[in-house]
């Protein structure tokens, strides 16, 4: 007669799970990332915020980190993912270094490296939990592409992850142009995390804005945006019909 | 309502982290819970790792224990090669290690507190997933969700150790108050250059909070006390 631990429902599931590895779900959470090319190289926002589930939990995380000498990546989705992201290309990085042949890994490589990670970690059904945008400028090339968590690799001259897909995007489109000054870059980066501030429940008011060029990587201070609500229909939406929204 | 005693024991919680003017305090409520039932109502929270280092526990008991023993095993040899006390940074990486990798198995939420001769006091959040995220303050657990806004008001920069250890002390028990996982007493360990002391707060040393009385012994104590008709509408 075989013993049998009992095991109620919510455990047998957890078990099948615990023996296969793989991410089930993510629990920090980065949202939006958006990007631009702009004259000198590439600029790049994102908020500072780590949510947990639906609490705004952590206020100080910075989802954009240099790489390198000539690459800058910013990561949206779980955070634990992106630090572990961060020691490989820290390993990639260190061992580029220790070939001392005068060469460095410019943003085309890391973008390269990264999209086979993430693409073979999809295929494990294990995946790194994020979207990354990588940017950067090397020999006077501006490079800027994203890489989701299931692969899905590819360059433009603007990007946005998350809700920034759906909101930023739009405004891009129609006011990006080339050869952009870094006041106008900024102004436009800036007009995006704006409407996301507005309408994404998961951004928060904290925001950095990096910038990469052929001299290096500068991530600004953290800062916060003002927002409008002087609309009169903000005053009184409900007036002449009580109990609507 | 069924008991289901074969629960696995899960600290319901809430752990605190916060750091002074030369070092950190670490507090924590003593409830361990079985489903309804209170499996240890006077559990000690906070482990220590190093000498100069503790670690704040919660969620899954048996989880949160293991990863502390490993880290603590690791940590002693860690200490011997090196030749000098960890540093907090060390012992949170080494926390990390084991959440991150075992994310889908373990649930435990960790808080990594000590004071070291190059950082000073410091406080690491470990949440579910193996984040880990350096903070001025930390909470965690089921009854951090009350302690959020009170934080938010409450936490200044540059505090003393005294102002700090009322603070986590007052986090505990509103938190206490609201959160059912959550209870018993309040243990408090602080860290600094001097060293690591223990303190101990059991509920009637506490102040009292909205719709909490005074506790007595019977009610006839209450009844011999006041004047006539104390029962009368």
């Amino acid at each position: 007669m075989t013993f049998t631990i009992p095991i109620d429902n919510g455990d047998a599931v957890k078990n099948a799970e615990a023996d296969s590895q793989r991410t089930l779900y993510p629990y920090v959470t980065g949202t939006s990332i958006v990007a631009i090319k702009y004259k000198d190289g590439v600029l790049m926002a994102s908020d500072m915020g780590g949510s947990y589930g639906s609490t705004l939990r952590y206020k100080n995380i910075e989802r954009m980190k240099a790489i390198g000498k000539h690459s800058l990546l910013g990561a949206s989705g779980e955070i634990s993912d992106f630090q572990e992201i961060l020691r490989y290309l820290d390993e990639l990085v260190l061992n580029d270094n220790m070939w001392d042949d005068g060469n460095s890994l410019g943003p085309k490589e890391v973008h390269n490296y990264l999209t086979r990670v993430m693409y073979n970690r999809r295929n494990k059904f294990n995946p790194l939990w994020n979207t990354l945008v990588l940017g950067g400028v090397k020999n006077g090339e501006t490079y800027l592409g994203m890489v989701s968590m299931i692969g899905v690799s590819f360059e433009d001259n603007h990007v946005a992850t998350g809700f920034g897909n759906h909101l930023a995007r739009p405004i891009l489109r129609d006011e990006w142009h080339a050869d952009l000054s870094f006041e106008d870059g900024v102004k436009l980066l800036e007009k995006c995390m704006r409407v996301l501030l507005y309408r994404d429940r998961s951004a928060i008011n904290k925001l950095q804005i990096a910038k990469i060029t052929e001299e290096g990587v500068t991530v600004s201070q953290p800062y916060s945006l003002k927002t409008f609500w002087e609309f009169k229909a903000f005053h009184n939406p409900t007036a002449g019909a009580e109990g609507s929204w | 309502m069924d008991l289901n005693l074969d629960a696995p024991h899960s600290m319901g919680t809430t752990i605190i982290g916060v750091t002074y003017n030369g070092g950190v305090v670490l507090g924590a409520d003593s409830r361990t819970s079985t489903g309804m039932y209170v499996a240890n109502r006077a559990s000690d929270k906070i482990t220590q790792l190093t000498d100069n280092v503790y670690v704040c526990r919660s969620g899954s008991a048996a989880d949160s224990q293991v990863v502390s023993d490993y880290v603590r095993y690791f940590l002693h040899q860690h200490t011997i090669q090196l030749g000098q006390p960890a540093t907090v940074k060390v012992s949170a990486n080494l926390i990390r290690m084991l959440a991150y990798n075992n994310k889908n198995m373990l649930q435990t939420g960790l808080i990594v507190g000590g004071w070291d001769k190059y950082e000073g006091g410091k406080i690491y959040g470990i949440p579910l997933g193996g984040t880990v995220v350096e903070q001025p303050f930390a909470s965690g657990g089921s009854g951090s969700s009350y302690l959020y806004g009170f934080f938010d008001q409450a936490w200044k920069e540059n505090m003393t150790k005294e102002e700090a250890e009322q603070l986590v002390v007052k986090a505990v028990s509103l938190a206490i108050a609201r959160d059912g996982a959550s209870g018993g007493v309040v243990r408090t360990v602080i860290i600094n250059s001097e060293g690591v002391t223990r303190n101990f707060y059991p509920g009637d040393k506490l102040q009292l909070w909205h719709e909490e009385l005074e506790p007595q012994n019977s009610l006839l104590d209450i009844l011999n006390a006041a004047g006539p008709e104390p029962m009368a509408m």
